[in-house]
């Protein structure tokens, strides 16, 4: 079983990678080392995509039964989205997080080595279970900055040093967020269509993922157009972070939780 | 955009409105809403089924454009096609579904949820009212940008107009979504389904069931604590999987599988392979306990719903058991026979729905307490006529989102320049 030689490659994967961090870090003062960095990300995602292949070629079928394969899959492709993104809006810091991220679903894999025949029950079985949650990865990390970006500005605002540019900064991550928050709604709705037969059932999930999109929205538009009234635009910014927190950790406190298809015990 | 942030004075509902006359006619909806919920007791919701549906879609589009293009300079429609209106029913939107989100969904003890009826807010008047006026604010800027079509324009109709569309081919189509479920047993025609209503349905095909078929993953492996009856490691989570030479450690325990028989009965002092309705899983282990050195040896078996669980004590205070096996996949068999004397084979699995005729069909569930010999298969039918309008809504979305990701807020900091 190619699960054997997991430890070996992922080894080599992840030492690859922290390497490559590494120089990242530094590219920040001496920008040329940079290379070196993509550089290394690339070799350690090839190394990845061979075990990928031996995997499948030996299991015959897509490695896609298994919590342990589902999360080689998000290994594999968070490098990838991160590169893209990186490439349109030069953030070192994203493409850190997307290689963190991978690492660290690797390193799960490698510490839980039963959970590599844990067993994923048959909804979940689906070629939309990846894309939908890979987006939400994104979509989660990039808000999350935005609002770091948020919080931030309403300090400077305090201290009276505000500066424009900040807000340029968490507008542009809220649009890139967004795009990735509305394709993880809709991949869900294709989903749910081929799972269960129906694209929307107002399960609380749904609800609160619907409600993080509008609070988004609602920036978005008062944004576009207030562009001098900033501190309100933080405001909304910081309580739109709010309704994403309750989505992603408070719906199973909530009085309605026990309703949801979305409870399983983890990813 | 031209925003006048000179603060100039303005009365209430002088021109142009703005986000105090946009709240407060929200509201207006709102509370217009709720006395309806209160006050008219119907019991049937709103629900429009074809044609009139379909009438109603084509008599508001036709009449958002006719104000668009000829009134578009009265107070109303300029209002309609203006932020404010629109962030202040994007808010009460968000506040209504921000109920839904809270109160759960069934019938409650509180008098209060009931009359307002806040435990069913999708077919709520004041979720309805308002959710026409977002409809109508996303309508109008629809026909106002596609009319005046540029291609910088095309993001911003990709996001509003299929918003639009899956919205209101999404409420319009519930009307005509029919969803219907059907018992199939092994080896009979079955051509009676029923409704959300439990209803009987005659359909104008029946199913012919060849084969159900459940694939099982093995079980698992679990120590639990005698005196509570729970699992006492790993938190209960992350419990090993059942295979033939695998050793695994719990606490002090060193447990080995000997072997494992996917289909066994008990017969005196061992399991043996039997090919039995209902026979379950067993296996024989050898536990050593590390601190004493001594090895006990001894059959567990997750029992079904024929054979009773057997679980091996290995100490005072713990037990080895074996858990249910967990269901891999479960596919069915089937013919699908017309009334010309047709037969269409299909295997129906979960993910993987079968089209015909505009049904879908879809793998629902089966007997789970006969499990894998289960003869029962369990078929969802669900025929959505306006899902083609919602995919054209939703695929928009979607080339939209790579738009937005793409171009970023480009204009924003162009502007601001
Ligand atoms: C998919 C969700 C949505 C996205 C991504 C989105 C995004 C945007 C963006 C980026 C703009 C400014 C772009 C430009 O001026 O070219 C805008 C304008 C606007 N949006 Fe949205 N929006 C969405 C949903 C909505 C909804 C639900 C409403 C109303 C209920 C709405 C109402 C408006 C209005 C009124 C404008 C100004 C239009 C104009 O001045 O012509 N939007 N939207």
């Amino acid at each position: 079983m190619t699960w054997m030689d997991f430890p070996l490659y992922s080894s080599i994967i992840v030492i690859l990678w922290i390497i490559g961090l590494l120089f990242l870090l530094i590219s920040y003062t001496k920008e040329f080392v940079s290379k070196v960095a993509y550089t290394l990300f690339v070799a350690g995602w090839a190394v990845m995509i061979v075990f990928v292949i031996k995997l499948w070629l030996e299991l015959g079928r897509p490695p896609m039964r298994t919590l342990g394969e589902t999360r080689l899959w998000y290994a594999t492709f968070l490098p990838l989205i991160g590169f893209v993104t990186y490439i349109r809006w030069k953030y070192k810091w994203f493409l850190a997080y997307s290689i963190g991220m991978a690492g660290m679903f690797l390193a799960i894999n490698y510490m839980n080595p039963e959970t590599y025949s844990k067993t994923l029950m048959p909804a979940l079985q689906s070629p939309w279970f990846i894309p939908h949650v890979l987006v939400y990865l994104f979509s989660y990390a990039v808000l999350a900055a935005s609002s770091i970006v948020a919080i931030k500005g309403l300090y400077d605002n305090f201290k009276e040093n505000f500066n424009i540019e900040t807000l340029k900064l968490a507008d542009n991550l809220v649009y890139i967020g967004f795009a990735f928050l509305t394709l993880g709604l809709l991949f869900g709705a294709l989903w749910a269509k081929e799972a269960w037969g129906h694209y929307w059932t107002w399960d609380p999930k749904e609800v609160w993922a619907f409600l993080t999109w509008m609070g988004y929205l609602i920036y978005i538009h008062y944004r576009h157009f207030h562009m001098h009234n900033t501190k309100q635009a933080l405001t909304i910014l910081a309580l739109a972070f709010v309704v994403l927190l309750v989505c992603w950790f408070g719906v199973n406190y909530l009085p309605v939780a026990n309703t949801s298809v979305h409870t399983y015990t983890q990813y | 955009m031209s925003e006048n942030h000179l603060n100039v004075q303005r009365n209430l509902w002088e021109n142009p409105w703005g986000y105090v006359e946009s709240f407060f006619i929200g509201f207006g909806l709102i509370v217009t809403g709720f006395f309806l919920e209160v006050f008219v007791t119907t019991s049937n919701t709103f629900t429009l089924s074809y044609p009139y549906n379909v009438v109603f879609l084509a008599g508001y589009v036709s009449i958002l454009f006719v104000l668009y293009k000829w009134f578009s300079t009265t107070q109303l429609i300029r209002w309609l096609t203006k932020v404010p209106a629109s962030i202040s029913s994007i808010s009460l939107v968000t506040m209504m579904v921000m109920i839904m989100g809270i109160i759960p969904q069934v019938t409650s003890q509180n008098n209060i949820i009931n009359n307002l009826g806040l435990n069913h807010i999708t077919s709520n008047w004041a979720f309805l009212l308002i959710i026409f006026q977002f409809l109508t604010c996303l309508g109008l800027i629809s026909i106002k940008r596609i009319l005046q079509f540029k291609w910088s324009n095309f993001g911003f109709i990709l996001n509003h107009t299929g918003l639009f569309l899956a919205l209101i081919a999404g409420i319009l189509g519930t009307g005509d979504l029919q969803r219907l479920s059907i018992n199939v047993y092994e080896g009979k025609p079955s051509w009676i389904a029923t409704d959300a209503n439990r209803n009987e349905v005659e359909l104008p095909f029946a199913f012919f069931l060849k084969d159900f078929l459940i694939d099982e993953y093995n079980p698992k492996l679990a120590l639990v604590d005698n005196n509570t009856g729970s699992i006492s490691h790993n938190n209960g989570k992350n419990l090993y999987l059942v295979e033939k030479g695998e050793t695994y450690y719990f606490n002090n325990f060193e447990v080995k599988i000997e072997d494992f028989l996917p289909n066994a009965i008990r017969f005196g002092m061992r399991y043996e392979v039997v090919n039995e309705i209902g026979s379950p899983p067993a296996a024989k282990i050898s536990v050593k306990n590390i601190e004493t050195d001594t090895i006990q040896t001894g059959w567990i078996s997750s029992g079904s719903f024929r054979y009773p669980y057997e679980s091996f004590k290995i100490s005072e205070d713990y037990s080895v058991v074996m858990t249910i096996p967990e269901v891999k996949k479960f596919s069915s068999d089937i013919d699908i026979l017309t009334k010309d004397g047709e037969r269409i084979s299909a295997i129906l699995e979960v993910n993987k729905p079968f089209s015909y005729k505009g049904w879908k069909i879809y793998q629902l569930s089966y007997d789970d307490k006969m499990g894998k010999w289960s003869n029962l298969s369990v078929l969802e039918l669900v025929k959505d006529p306006w899902l083609p309008l919602i995919y054209i809504g939703i695929f928009m979305m979607i080339a939209g989102a790579f738009y937005m990701f793409w171009m970023g807020n480009k204009t924003t900091k162009n502007q601001l320049k």
